[in-house]
């Protein structure tokens, strides 16, 4: 008879296994917390999804780190340090962790913060307090970032690459050692495997398909420059606002050279400018789409609309046809599994056996696949509005009983095209009876008809943009990461390492992830801001 | 060996507990009560859940069919229930054959809201709720599978149960249960093997089941409840002179597959 063991799901293999998990196990080859033990560690973009996160778990796990510096941006009157204590200390991952730490009390003796801007040289630290970080800092990790998939380019140029020369300048000064943390899209318009050893400075995606054509960051911020300069000067002349022509000339350039949009172009120039300087020891952290927690510091820690939320909020909201690759995964990687591997890379660079690049995603081991996330987005659509006793009752019934469907591209067009027909039939009638009926009670019925349809067709529009921004990671492309570096890295700690930071996504059961807590977390988190 | 036992998340998307992680309550709680879940908490048996799967199916038609291979079942599944628990649920949980997965996962909450919480006994919440407040570790012994016992268990605000494993081959369930299963004499020594890795005295621990079939777990331990009992097990619990607690508004008077159908 087989024993009733501690059943676990392999996700891996799909079934139930009783064995016991095993503790994972390192070589030893380095130790985090002796690679912690009296360091001191400058944190920059803690006030991120990310970096709050982070700011949690090395407070909770590595009480040996002898001080935490922290750069966060003034905001109008309110200084840094009022921010830090105000805003991040008090938002929910890290309360529960300075409450178990002791109290604020205790967390002003280990963190320090410093105003600082990225966008300013030397990262906007006054002078005062670069002399006093001034070789006391060990190692700088660079969270921030700006994530807007289409900004104006000016936006994304200013803190992305401009930001970084900053960041490289500060580096230098304080003789610290760098982690930079990018993003895997990068890679930019490509299919499959995305190997980590790929050369960084030159890189451009579409390198195999044009032999001759060199990538050139200098040429890229002149070219930027120029641009902007001309676009600004054309202000009399051209009707487009400036802001809409900045943000088309990104996309644009990006697309030239393969990227999927403006971040992942100005994110791959940020990478090639530091791996280009000479002498700086760095280590470049590319996680894929960086999703709610899985464990820490609680299942389901959410935040932002940079993640997949707009499209678990529209699903929820009834859409039934997803244009996603039935061959692709989508690669995402819970926001604590992200922390963890920053920290362990901090602890190779820190220990000096660190690789240069290091994805943090989870497809190569533990793919999720798109046809199930849609699965997913039907049945959490089918909870939702089975339930439901407010609202029009046959729309309530076709969201929760209509399944999802994969869907190619063109159908979406000619079913997008189909439903703006509609609409304009719609409209005309509506139209048309407001100037037969005129001022009287039918006519301001009919008025208040079109109002609503102007509503609709605006939230329609809403919906397209952001299902058109989600694109390129659902059917344009399909990536696979490869993690071997993160891999190894974690296999070198040792066991007591090991036991504070994990990085195991092959463990990640998808369908409790999904439903039960990256789900419910967007509802409880987000949900409540986007209705604001 | 080793018994089954996983620890549901209470909290899976609420604020932290604000305990420190080395404060292990649990260390200094040495007796538990042990609750079989169904007839005992709920009225709603293996049938119903099956349907409601039958009703939810992608596919229309195919849905129409599963229920109808449902109610064509009942009859069966009611003598095998008469002769064996453990049979009856081999053959029952036949019906879970050929589901990815990600869909039992991904229903549960729904399933839980329309079946299950409408057929929770009135007083159910409050007899968990006093085990709790007397010091007694609340723990569900049932031979429903883990997916669909999570909600429930959230519900309930219980910790650790002991449950059924359904087996899967590459996402997609066989039909069958990992041995052994969990039922009748098979809860007895899970019970036991739990108590003795855990430090419970199962002498001061209680254990509230309907049926005949948990007699083997109710003898396990010192204070055995026959909770809304059947006639059979209403004999044996007024023979060894058990309490008998009634958890059901007005005791029903039918058997369990009516019951069931009632629901339907």
């Amino acid at each position: 008879m087989k024993s009733l063991g501690n059943w676990r799901w392999n996700p891996v293999k799909g079934r139930y296994e009783d064995t016991l998990p095993s503790p994972p196990q390192g070589t030893g080859e380095i130790s985090a917390i002796d690679a912690f033990a009296n360091k001191t560690i400058l944190l920059l973009g803690g006030t991120g999804f990310v970096g709050k996160v982070l700011l949690a778990l090395v407070l909770d796990r590595f009480p040996e780190l002898k001080h935490l510096v922290v750069q966060v941006r003034r905001k109008k009157n309110v200084s840094g340090e009022e921010r830090f204590y105000s805003e991040v200390l008090q938002s929910p991952p890290l309360q529960a962790i300075v409450d178990r730490m002791g109290g604020e009390g205790v967390v002003r003796e280990k963190v320090q913060v410093v105003e600082g801007d990225l966008d300013q040289p030397l990262c906007g630290i006054s002078a005062d307090d670069r002399e006093k970080l001034k070789g006391k800092v060990d190692i700088v990790v660079n969270l921030a970032g700006v994530v807007d998939f289409d900004p104006p380019v000016n936006e994304s140029f200013q803190t992305n690459v401009y930001g970084v020369k900053h960041l490289i300048e500060l580096v230098e000064l304080l003789d610290a050692k760098l982690v930079h943390v990018s993003t895997s899209y990068v890679a930019g318009k490509k299919d499959g495997r995305i190997p980590e050893d790929t050369p960084i400075v030159g890189y451009f995606p579409m390198r195999d398909a044009h032999d001759g054509k060199q990538f050139s960051v200098d040429d890229e911020i002149h070219w930027y420059e120029q641009f902007v300069e001309e676009t600004r000067a054309t202000r009399a002349s051209n009707a487009r606002p400036v802001r809409e022509r900045l943000r088309e000339g990104g996309m644009n350039r990006a697309d030239d050279w393969g990227w999927t949009n403006t971040y992942t172009y100005t994110k791959s120039i940020g990478e090639q400018l530091i791996a280009r300087t000479p002498g700086l020891t760095y280590a470049i952290v590319r996680p894929a789409i960086v999703e709610s927690s899985l464990r820490f510091p609680f299942p389901g820690w959410n935040e932002g609309f940079t993640t997949s939320a707009p499209l678990v909020l529209m699903g929820g909201g009834g859409l039934k046809g997803w244009p996603v690759r039935s061959d692709g995964p989508l690669e995402i990687i819970p926001v604590d599994l992200v922390a963890s591997g920053i920290l362990i890379v901090t602890a190779a660079v820190l220990c000096g056996k660190n690789k240069r690049v290091y994805h943090l995603a989870s497809a190569d081991k533990n793919p999720i696949m798109l046809p199930r996330l849609v699965a997913f987005l039907g049945m959490n659509s089918r909870y939702k509005h089975k339930h439901k006793t407010s609202g029009n009752r046959l729309a309530n019934w076709w969201r929760a009983y209509v399944e999802t469907q994969v869907i190619t591209v063109k159908l979406l067009e000619s079913r997008r095209q189909r439903l703006h027909r509609g609409l304009d039939v719609i409209h005309a009638t509506l139209t048309l009876g407001k100037t037969i009926f005129g001022d009287g009670k039918v006519g301001r019925h009919l008025n208040r008809r079109l109002k609503s349809l102007r509503d609709t067709r605006r939230q329609l529009r809403q919906q397209e943009v952001t299902l058109d921004k989600f694109l390129p990671f659902m059917i344009h492309n399909s990536f696979i990461f490869e993690t071997d570096n993160i891999r190894e890295a974690a296999g070198m700690l040792t066991n007591e390492d090991l036991k504070r930071v994990q990085w195991d996504p092959e463990t990640i059961d998808w369908a409790d992830y999904w439903v039960n807590i990256h789900t419910k977390g967007i509802e409880k988190w987000i949900r409540p801001m986007f209705m604001k | 060996m080793l018994i089954c036992r996983c620890h549901v998340r209470i909290s899976s998307t609420g604020q932290p507990v604000n305990i420190p992680a080395c404060y292990n309550i649990r260390r200094f709680m040495n007796k538990a009560a042990f609750y079989d879940l169904d007839g005992t908490l709920l009225s709603c048996n293996l049938v119903t859940t099956h349907a409601y799967y039958a009703r939810n199916e992608r596919n229309m038609l195919k849905g129409a069919y599963q229920f109808a291979k449902v109610l064509f079942s009942v009859p069966g599944l009611f003598v095998t229930d008469l002769y064996s628990r453990s049979h009856f649920n081999v053959v029952s949980y036949a019906a879970y054959g050929g589901m990815h997965r990600d869909r039992l996962v991904g229903l549960a909450d729904d399933l839980f809201e329309v079946t299950l919480k409408p057929s929770i006994f009135p007083g159910a919440q409050d007899l968990v709720n006093l085990t709790r407040n007397l010091g007694y570790r609340n723990v569900l012994v049932t031979g429903t599978p883990d997916f669909t016992l999570r909600p429930i268990a959230l519900h309930f605000g219980i910790e650790e149960v002991i449950c059924n494993y359904l087996e899967f081959k590459d996402h997609i369930a066989t039909g069958h249960m990992h041995k052994p299963v969990l039922a009748a004499d098979q809860k007895a020594v899970a019970i036991r093997e739990y108590a003795a890795r855990e430090g419970i005295d199962l002498r001061q621990s209680c254990a509230f089941s309907d049926s005949s079939a948990d007699v083997p777990m109710l003898t396990a331990v010192g204070n055995p409840v026959a909770t809304n009992p059947t006639w059979r097990l209403r004999r044996i619990a007024l023979r060894n002179n058990w309490p008998i607690l009634e958890l059901r508004e007005t005791p029903s008077k039918l058997p369990p597959f009516l019951r069931a159908a009632k629901v339907l």
